[in-house]
């Protein structure tokens, strides 16, 4: 892509002597090392010159002496921007002024590393509970689980978690939402502030199921973690596996056999369709409008028994593995699997006419959450969220993985910016996705569907992109030679949706709150990734995976 | 003075308490199953033949369970609310004729139109106190979306009841539907139509079920209350729906009157009244099955600028059209 090849041109002409390190392994990825405090520059130029350029995320690694922070940008592909800062004393720039979609990423990385961002406005924890001992960083090297068995002092607490304090007489009430709540399917809690049916302003505080995954992955080793991966995330399990995969695979220069390549693709769009049609049935339940839902999800039914039937599983695939996939396509299934999404796909038409025409539906959502183009842009949101505001965007297309390159597809982007558009999206991509199966099922490379790779990876480092149901998946792994990887970081797409929620909410109706938050699609069980809490009596404790082990008989 | 033994049994067994309660619950179960094969799913199945009797089983379970009053709720309110709301409905309910007159003997009077209304309008008061007594945030908001909803509907519900009492030139009901030999759903369509829309709004069916939105406010104002003040709320709901369909079969549909063929009058009144208001109730359920939850503003909106003028409107027209209607009844 040239507009990759330009941009980490740019930033070498430019900045000069402020780059220590270049390296650009394969197509569409670049590992940039700059002096400490340049990566705010070297953003900046990247933002002046394309319009879309957006951050991925942060990743922190715990290097020894030093703390190497990651700025992942998007350009034409994945453009790693690096800094090392001395881990006594971690302070850098902020970089939410240039672009604020950068703040939860920021706060991650202040959670687990103990990095801090100078400047950032609201530098709290994100994942970690509120309680948690100060100068306890998991992620760093020498942070061991037995450091938090202590226990903390009430001070530390949080008053927050106990409900706030009551505010003198006004209209606006504290409606909270969550962790328990009708509306969201998983535990995540949304402060409102309420002024009779008007949203005044929302607090979302994330980290109820955070299960410390990437820790985990460093105490895995790489074969092992395609499986732990899987498990970020139920449905959209295949996308995990891919970007895990490529990522390792990158490390190791292993070569992917295409029947793999097509396979993983045909796994990974119906992991799409059914993760599409399983959000346009919740909106349907969001909006009270539940014979929508019950159709929906009856419809979603052929395409569990179609990955069912391809992988074994209904649900967690563990199709993928490095090097390849650990099953073959029976020959016979697909003209099975074509006539099953022959059927599907007639429904799916139909339910993109009921979204389109249904007047209460389109009540309810046009209009509704509005994320403008700009706002899309400076937030860094991604997948049918960005597609929603018109934001031409899929890593798919932009940065194409597996089979991608050589099966035709349109990227749908509809330019609305609303609740509406976003449903839109995802109803046109199912359709997308249905062609997209078939045409890679009547190409189907013929030969290996997978090829040995040894346990131990060269040192390097690798960032695996992939469209997710949701939107950009990222994975960076980091390899020292070793069997086991030395940084896992997963940056899930929800992450980066759930920053515009806010924007889009204020000045809305509590009607709006499951209308908007339906739109994003959100999965907290991707963003949070073992810790085990008991706020009452202040007892924490850790399960090795040794212990999750079935205990053989002595 | 003799004990008349009709009278109890009448307000008692038949038509009165215990066949009315039978007949919620009943109502309940089809409404549920109307919804279920709608939305392609078996709806109960498990209690009685096909499973008529699950409304029953879940009240038994309500009542059984631990009655929970949190602290802070102002207990005189949430106490007395719930079997309120439900007695209200009970008593509005012995003014619609079911088997051909009211529950107790000749209490029809000229006027009972107007203290059905007044009487809905106290039971959904009384709803409101009990979500506003909860002291719940998701209470409070519920409490206030019914009352806010509440002033969209209830005057277009008024004004459009008017229209089949301007054709029958009464007031009560057994007149009403005593002069339906055609029924007033087919000579006043159009206000039969918007009646079935604003009733939608009435009985919090969706396009209109937005006092309690669980995906947005939890249960509404009921989300505070468990066991058996759960359950009396829940029979007022029943209930609510019954005379909700019982008010389209008594203003369009003629009521309990229609051809008697043989056995006792009352027999047949009672058969004809349930079997109207089931199809009442099953236009209600297809509505509110191929609908969105629609907002609460978007709700005082219409209500305000499209039903209230429509509903005068379709006065006037009725009004106008009252000379021409009577030579065809005639």
């Amino acid at each position: 892509m040239a507009m990759f090849e330009e941009a980490v041109s740019i930033l070498k002409d430019n900045l000069g002597n402020d780059v220590l390190e270049c390296k650009t392994p394969k197509p569409r990825r670049a590992y940039i090392l700059v002096k400490l405090g340049c990566h705010r520059d070297a953003i900046s130029l990247l933002l002046k010159q394309y319009e879309q350029t957006g951050i991925s995320t942060i990743t922190g690694t715990d290097l020894g002496s030093e703390i190497e922070l990651n700025y992942h940008m998007r350009c034409g592909g994945a453009v790693t921007i690096k800094n090392r800062v001395p881990k006594e004393k971690p302070r850098i720039k902020t970089i939410t002024d240039l672009l604020p979609g950068a703040a939860f990423y920021e706060r991650e990385v202040f959670d687990l590393l103990g990095v801090m961002f100078e400047g950032h406005p609201n530098l709290k924890r994100l994942l970690l509970p509120d309680n948690w001992p100060k100068g306890a960083y998991p992620l760093r090297k020498d942070w061991k689980p037995q450091d938090v068995k202590s226990g903390v002092s009430d001070s530390e607490k949080n008053s927050e978690t106990n409900g706030g304090e009551l505010k003198e007489a006004t209209s606006i009430v504290n409606v909270v939402v969550g962790p328990q709540h009708p509306a969201l399917h998983e535990p995540e809690r949304f402060s409102f502030k309420v002024d009779g049916e008007v949203v005044v302003d929302v607090e979302p505080r994330l980290g109820y199921v955070h299960r410390g995954i990437e820790k985990a992955a460093e105490h895995l080793m790489f074969f092992q973690d395609v499986h732990l991966v899987e498990r970020v995330c139920g449905i959209c399990n295949a996308a995990h596996t891919t970007c895990f995969s490529q990522a390792v695979e990158d490390i190791g220069g292993i070569d992917v056999p295409p029947r793999a390549l097509y396979l993983r693709t045909i796994v990974h769009e119906l992991n799409r369709i059914h993760s599409h049609l399983l959000l346009l049935g919740v909106a349907g339940l969001l909006l009270g409008y539940e014979a929508l839902f019950q159709h929906v999800w009856r419809d979603r039914e052929p395409i569990m028994d179609l990955i069912e039937m391809i992988t074994g599983n209904r649900l967690m695939t563990a199709f993928n593995t490095i090097g390849g996939v650990r099953r073959d396509l029976d020959p016979n299934a697909a003209g099975k699997i074509k006539k099953t999404l022959e059927e599907v796909k007639k429904r799916a038409n139909f339910y993109k006419v009921v979204f389109k025409e249904d007047p209460t539906l389109r009540l309810r959502t046009e209009g509704v959450g509005v994320l403008s183009k700009s706002d899309a842009l400076k937030l860094c949101v991604a997948g049918p969220v960005a597609r929603g505001s018109g934001i031409d965007m899929d890593v798919r297309k932009d940065d194409a993985y597996a089979a991608y390159e050589e099966i035709p597809f349109n990227v749908i982007s509809y330019k609305e910016c609303d609740s509406w558009a976003r449903l839109m999206v995802r109803a046109e991509e199912v359709l997308e996705s249905i062609d997209i199966v078939i045409y890679a099922l009547e190409h189907l490379p013929s030969g290996r569907f997978r090829v040995r790779v040894p346990r131990r990876q060269p040192e390097g480092e690798a960032v695996g992109r992939v469209e997710a149901p949701r939107g950009e998946l990222i994975h960076y792994v980091k390899s020292d030679g070793t069997a086991y990887p030395y940084r896992v970081k997963i940056r899930s797409p929800t992450l980066a949706n759930i920053i515009s929620f806010p924007t889009m909410i204020r000045g809305g109706y509590v009607a709006d709150i499951p209308a908007v938050l339906g739109s994003l699609d959100p999965c907290f069980s991707c963003t949070d990734r073992m810790v085990f809490l008991d706020t009452q009596n202040d007892r924490r404790w850790y399960w090795s995976l040794e212990e999750i082990k079935p205990k053989k008989a002595k | 003075m003799p004990i008349d033994l009709t009278l109890i049994a009448r307000a008692l067994i038949f038509p009165g308490f215990i066949f009315l309660l039978a007949l919620a619950l009943f109502f309940d179960w089809f409404e549920r199953k109307v919804a279920a094969r709608m939305q392609n799913r078996m709806g109960p199945t498990y209690t009685g033949p096909l499973g008529i009797l699950q409304p029953v089983a879940d009240y038994i379970k309500l009542l059984t369970k631990e009655d929970v009053i949190p602290r802070q709720v102002n207990k005189l309110l949430f106490t007395l609310t719930p079997v309120l709301a439900f007695s209200l409905f009970v008593f509005a309910m012995f003014y619609i004729p079911i088997d051909g007159s009211n529950v107790i003997l000749n209490s029809s009077f000229e006027g009972d139109l107007i203290l059905v209304i007044v009487l809905i309008t106290i039971a959904n008061f009384a709803l409101f106190l009990s979500g506003w007594s909860s002291t719940n945030p998701y209470s409070g908001i519920g409490a206030t979306r019914i009352l806010t909803q509440f002033l969209g509907y209830d005057i277009p519900v008024i004004i459009l009841a008017l229209c089949p009492a301007f054709l029958a030139k009464s007031l009560s009901f057994v007149a009403i539907a005593a002069k339906q030999a055609i029924p007033f759903a087919l000579l006043i369509p159009w206000s039969f139509a918007l009646f079935i829309i604003t009733l939608q709004a009435e009985l919090e069916k969706d396009p209109f079920d937005i006092p309690h939105a669980e995906t947005e406010i939890v249960g509404g104002y009921e989300t505070e209350f468990s066991g058996r003040k759960l359950a009396f709320i829940k029979l007022s709901e029943d209930f609510q729906f019954l005379i909700g369909a019982a008010l389209v079969t008594e203003l369009f549909l003629g009521g309990p009157f229609g051809p008697v063929l043989f056995g006792p009058k009352e027999m047949w009144g009672a058969i004809w009244f349930v079997a109207k208001t089931l199809g009442v109730i099953f236009i209600l359920e297809y509505i509110g099955n191929v609908s969105a939850r629609l907002r609460i503003d978007q709700v005082v909106h219409s209500n305000w600028k499209i039903l209230i003028p429509l509903a005068i409107l379709s006065l006037a027209l009725t009004i106008t059209c009252e000379p021409l209607l009577r030579s065809i009844v005639s």
